[in-house]
């Protein structure tokens, strides 16, 4: 596991570029930062200046190299890179509050942002007016889109939202593509079709995913659940009541394998099983140190009894690599069927590059299917 | 309300499941609560461990809130008992559990 300190304040969000070697955040400001890998070190090569707000998403696009930015100034650009230098574009997103996050679809010829104005912007570049364009998808979202994911055939979107639901919609634009073909969740996919909505939980729906295949979403939120919704049976949903704080972010490893992290601090592992239609945690990802233990002494058991009311010899601080909540994972190498690594940013302004590999020879128990 | 006379685990597995969850009726929740007030604070320490774990996770959960209900509602031994219940209902619900009391949109 590696851990680099970036910096003292959180990383609000990261993209990686195609082969790992740059990478591209936010300092919870209104600039990104992109950081480029020299050998152990990483060095900062380029920051981007344009937003007048916090920076809340960056993705960037793999095969054509372009990153897309959007903050809660209520825009979003789209940056090229011309010589050694990043040229912005401004997308006009006609949102009137601030977007929450953004993600290239698959083949990159479009984008879609998240907002605050209770809709989602799926913006398109026009040829002939050289220009890009942007569809709004409002019906039926009632609050902010926290997080979206795109479908492997660049036309289903999932957004999950604060109005409790994750749902699943078409963002078909027959400008820039051809009509797709169908699906497990559903045959008819005109622009803004709902194709699935998950009954209510209980909280915001932090982060959203879809499995390699696009059979299976899952999805975490605030009530300290994740669930799964699987389209080859019907859609039906599993869920676990997890027992710990709220996870932020989550990200399949396999195809029945989930990596989740949020307030806890550390990335932890959930199984699918599909025969059952169950889901299981799967153990904490994270390695503690081994901490000494030095026996303490009776005017430090004193102490301890006075100032904190516990004669625990347990530390107050946190044993795990990260030491405040995980906010974004990404995967690195593997893709989603087949992950040997992920990363993951947080609030402590450290990123951490976990190795599956090492992870399951490490933790005895550890089962990834 | 005859089985609290009788055996505490039992009437405390009643209340648990004929409890109306999250129903609207505010009068059939005041009473539901003040059932479930009362077996709970009729059990003795050691006896609580055990009614803990004869329940499931959506036991566990419902358990919780039905305790923060009590803590909003103090009678004269109530919250210390009370507290005894918590620290074991978080044993095993975790904090997961209290997340899911404050998140909830239908209380009890």
């Amino acid at each position: 596991m590696a851990y680099h300190s970036f910096l003292l304040e959180p990383i609000s969000c990261h993209a990686w570029n195609k082969d790992r070697t740059q990478i591209a955040l936010c300092p919870n400001n209104h600039e990104v930062h992109i950081y480029r890998k020299d050998g152990a070190k990483w060095s900062k090569v380029h920051e981007l200046k344009e937003h007048n707000g916090q920076v809340t998403g960056i993705d960037w696009a793999p095969e054509s190299n372009r990153l897309v930015t959007c903050g809660t100034d209520r825009n979003a650009y789209v940056w090229t890179l011309k010589g050694n230098v990043w040229k912005p574009t401004l997308v006009i997103l006609r949102i009137n509050r601030a977007a929450r996050c953004v993600k290239w679809s698959p083949k990159e010829n479009k984008f879609a942002v998240g907002s605050g104005s209770r809709l989602i912007s799926i913006c398109y570049f026009e040829q002939e007016n050289d220009w890009w364009v942007c569809k709004h998808i409002k019906k039926p979202i009632r609050s902010t889109v926290l997080s979206l994911d795109w479908h492997p055939n660049n036309v289903l979107l999932a957004a999950g939202s604060c109005d409790f639901k994750c749902r699943i919609f078409s963002a078909y634009i027959k400008e820039v593509e051809e009509r797709p073909s169908p699906t497990p969740w559903g045959s008819k996919m005109p622009f803004g079709e709902l194709m699935f909505e998950s009954s209510s939980s209980c909280g915001w729906v932090h982060s959203i995913c879809f499995s390699a295949s696009g059979s299976r979403v899952a999805w975490v939120s605030h009530d300290s659940t994740l669930c799964l919704a699987d389209a080859n049976k019907k859609m039906a949903v599993a869920s676990l009541c997890t027992e710990t704080l709220p996870l932020l972010a989550v990200t399949f490893i396999t195809e029945n394998s989930l990596v989740a992290a949020g307030h806890d601090c550390y990335p932890m592992l959930f199984t699918y099983e599909e025969s059952q239609g169950t889901l299981t945690f799967g153990g904490k990802l994270d390695v503690p140190k081994q901490s000494s233990q030095r026996g303490l002494t009776a005017r430090e058991r004193f102490q301890n009894l006075d100032k904190k009311a516990s004669s625990d010899t347990a530390n107050a601080t946190l044993d795990t690599l990260h030491k405040n909540s995980i906010r974004r994972i990404s995967v690195l190498a593997g893709g989603k069927a087949n992950c040997s690594q992920f990363c993951t940013t947080g609030m402590d302004g450290g990123m951490s590059i976990w190795d599956v590999k090492s992870l399951e020879s490490a933790l005895k128990d550890l089962r990834i299917k | 309300d005859a089985a609290l006379r009788g055996d505490s685990l039992r009437a405390f597995l009643t209340a648990m499941r004929s409890s109306p969850g999250h129903g609207k009726n505010p009068a059939m929740k005041e009473q539901a609560q003040g059932t479930m007030l009362k077996v709970l604070t009729s059990f003795k320490s050691s006896e609580i461990e055990q009614a803990v774990n004869s329940l499931d996770r959506n036991g566990i959960d419902l358990l919780m809130k039905y305790i923060y209900k009590g803590f909003e509602k103090p009678t004269e031994n109530s919250s210390a008992i009370l507290l005894q219940w918590h620290e074991k209902a978080l044993a095993v619900g975790g904090l997961g559990s209290i997340v899911r009391v404050l998140t909830a949109r239908k209380t009890v």
